[in-house]
């Protein structure tokens, strides 16, 4: 009988455990807690629960919050990450400065900015390279405006939607144009293209822009 | 497709509606053909007639799609107007010629039609298109002009998609049908089975009634029994041994899954589709992604990346335009969207994004699983330290094209003839990632 006794503990023991793991909804059973989450502000593992980890929680804090609370509440949304405070400058490792023409701004940037990078085979390499990251969804690997977003894609008969509007690089409106339009484009966006600016470099957006010449031959 | 629908009726006014030029043209075909032609050539201010010439329906037909089909369709409204017809109502086709050449010249001289076109679809600029001559613009309105006249295509080829999709429909059915035969004959079985239970039991009673010789007795009730069986050394020893090894394995599993995350699937604010997005789209992951090549974190994309896309597309094919409008109401309250973190690697731990992607190449699959077929997102590998190391041991450092492995790989080179692997640059050092 001490047999089946002992077998029935190992057995709830091991339903217990398989409760450990994680699976949809359930993050799983923690090993070492506080040292799992960060006291210091993180911007993408933030807890805004106050309560949370109260267990653990062996310091007083002022506010009395528990361990794992790790949010500013100063901010706005109570986001650890700030924007910049206004009229700050960032630099990057070349010395650039932020490219300040606002939108409205195309014809003088199309006929005024000059693309500083020269036009060597591995400029234009990593150009293709971001234009595939960037572009090429709307604009297509060939600059003809059929990029899968752009044209829609076709699931099981069903048409899915599409952005219209996307033009082929080739058309007579845009095959004269300077780098410097392009630049500015992908920063401000125009038409029905929106700004690119946050998401690439501006070194990265001229490498486009040398690319991009590229497909208009 | 559903903004086709919406315009069905003008296309159809369009078409119905007796047209006087088309009227004319008609009847005195072969002899204005030859006119226009003739006009075309000596003078060109009077050639405001469209053309029938195949020629300059072909010529215009290239010029159309390399030009105006990204904002114009002929038959339905996309960025701007469906352009059948536009030859009728617009005041005049100098008033185009000059539309199209500089249409924000035209609007700034505060000609009537020009602004209100221009506020009727939200003050969208349309491209000069200033290279064009005014036959480029004559052919093209030539090709306008020869599709709208077809009568009405969307109408025939309708029914023929809708056939197209019903055999997809009716291929899901025979699985069902199979389904439900085999469930069917599972049952039937079992039923077989009970009655032949019940025939052997009625079989034994009545053999039971008649004197028997021992041997036959024997036959009809063996001492080797199932019950017998059950309750053997040997059998008990089995089953015993089977419980202590499957729960001793289930422990081990426990143990090994606490602080482990994989598989964790949490829904999010938005029911956001990767497979949508990176499978069917194939967006690159950088484009949402763009931390990725440069951060520690490969980053969240904010919600003007999603509105980069979504201030058009507005209604989704799954769930309409529910989940899409939880990002437009982000975008106009200027409200963060609270996303759930999904790889929560702990804090005792540094990983880094661009150091893996940017400097080794490696693809995010290789870590995060098949993302392009995910609906939901879930944790797909183990992200342990043992995981960590095993790809460190096994994994050829990417030394191509760049200067800074140069003197290490020559270094490396002089002792060993194994490819250098990440283990042999201080890959499994405690203090890369513990610090």
């Amino acid at each position: 009988m001490r047999f089946v006794t002992s077998l029935f503990v190992g057995l709830s023991a091991a339903v217990l455990l398989t409760s450990c793991g994680a699976g949809g909804e359930d993050q799983g059973t923690e090993y070492a807690p506080n040292m799992y989450h960060s006291v210091a502000y993180e911007p993408y593992t933030q807890i805004v629960d106050e309560d949370a980890g109260r267990w653990v929680t062996s310091i007083e804090y002022p506010d009395g919050h528990a361990e794992y609370f790790n949010s500013n509440k100063f901010n706005p949304s109570r986001m650890n990450m700030r924007e910049p405070a206004a009229n700050t400058v960032s630099r990057n490792k070349n010395g650039w400065l932020p490219y300040r023409l606002g939108k409205d701004s195309l014809a003088f940037a199309a006929s005024h900015m000059k693309n500083p990078l020269d036009s060597t085979a591995e400029i234009i390499a990593s150009g293709k390279a971001l234009y595939e990251m960037y572009c090429d969804h709307c604009h297509g690997p060939k600059g003809a405006g059929d990029g899968k977003v752009a044209a829609g894609v076709k699931i099981d008969g069903v048409q899915k939607g599409n952005y219209n509007g996307v033009p082929d690089y080739k058309s007579g409106a845009l095959k004269d144009i300077s780098e410097g339009h392009i630049f500015h484009v992908i920063t401000h966006g125009k038409g029905l293209m929106w700004a690119h600016g946050s998401q690439i470099s501006p070194e990265d957006r001229w490498k486009i822009a040398k690319y991009v010449k590229t497909l208009q031959k | 497709m559903s903004s086709d629908s919406r315009f069905v009726p003008l296309v159809l006014k369009t078409d119905t509606e007796p047209n006087m030029i088309k009227h004319f043209t008609s009847t005195a075909c072969k002899f204005f053909t030859l006119v226009l032609v003739f006009a075309l050539i000596s003078f060109n201010n009077y050639a405001q007639e469209i053309s029938k010439d195949p020629a300059a329906i072909n010529a215009g037909q290239a010029l159309f799609n390399a030009n105006c089909k990204a904002c114009h369709r002929v038959q339905q409204k996309l960025v701007g107007p469906a352009l059948a017809g536009v030859y009728d109502r617009t005041p005049s086709i100098d008033w185009i010629k000059s539309f199209v050449k500089n249409s924000s010249a035209v609007i700034a001289s505060g000609e009537p039609y020009a602004v209100k076109l221009y506020n009727e679809y939200n003050k969208t600029q349309m491209t000069a298109f200033s290279s064009f001559k005014d036959e480029d613009i004559m052919n093209i309105l030539a090709y306008i002009k020869a599709e709208a006249d077809k009568p009405a295509p969307d109408a025939a080829a309708q029914p023929t998609t809708g056939g197209g999709g019903q055999p997809a429909a009716n291929a899901g059915l025979p699985s069902t049908y199979l389904n439900v035969i085999l469930v069917g004959m599972i049952i039937i079985l079992i039923l077989l089975l009970i009655v032949l239970g019940f025939l052997v039991s009625a079989l034994k009673r009545f053999i039971d009634q008649k004197t028997l010789t021992e041997e036959d007795k024997e036959v009809v009730h063996p001492t080797v029994t199932t019950g017998s069986i059950f309750k053997s050394r040997g059998f008990v020893f089995i089953v015993v041994f089977l419980t202590a090894a499957l729960g001793f394995k289930a422990v081990i599993n426990g143990l090994y899954s606490v602080g482990v995350q994989q598989g964790y699937a949490p829904k999010q604010p938005i029911a956001f589709s990767h497979k949508i997005h990176a499978g069917q789209y194939e967006i690159d992951c950088k484009y949402c992604h763009v931390g990725v090549m440069k951060n520690k974190s490969a980053t969240i994309p904010s919600v003007n990346i999603c509105m980069n896309c979504h201030n058009q597309i507005k209604t989704g094919t799954i769930t309409g335009d529910a989940e899409i409008g939880k990002i437009v109401k982000a975008y106009e309250t200027n409200k963060p969207i609270e996303w759930v973190r999904i790889h929560n690697l702990p804090d005792l731990a540094y990983f880094n994004h661009a150091q893996h992607v940017n400097v080794a190449g490696v693809e995010c699959q290789t870590c995060h699983g098949p993302i392009e077929t995910m609906d939901v997102v879930r944790q797909h590998s183990l992200l342990t330290m043992g995981w960590c190391i095993d790809c460190h041991r096994k994994t050829d450092v990417n030394t191509k094209g760049n200067a800074y492995y140069d003197n290490l790989v020559e270094i490396h080179n002089q002792s060993k003839k194994t490819p250098m692997k990440v283990e042999d640059i201080g890959g499994l050092e405690c203090s890369k990632c513990h610090y």
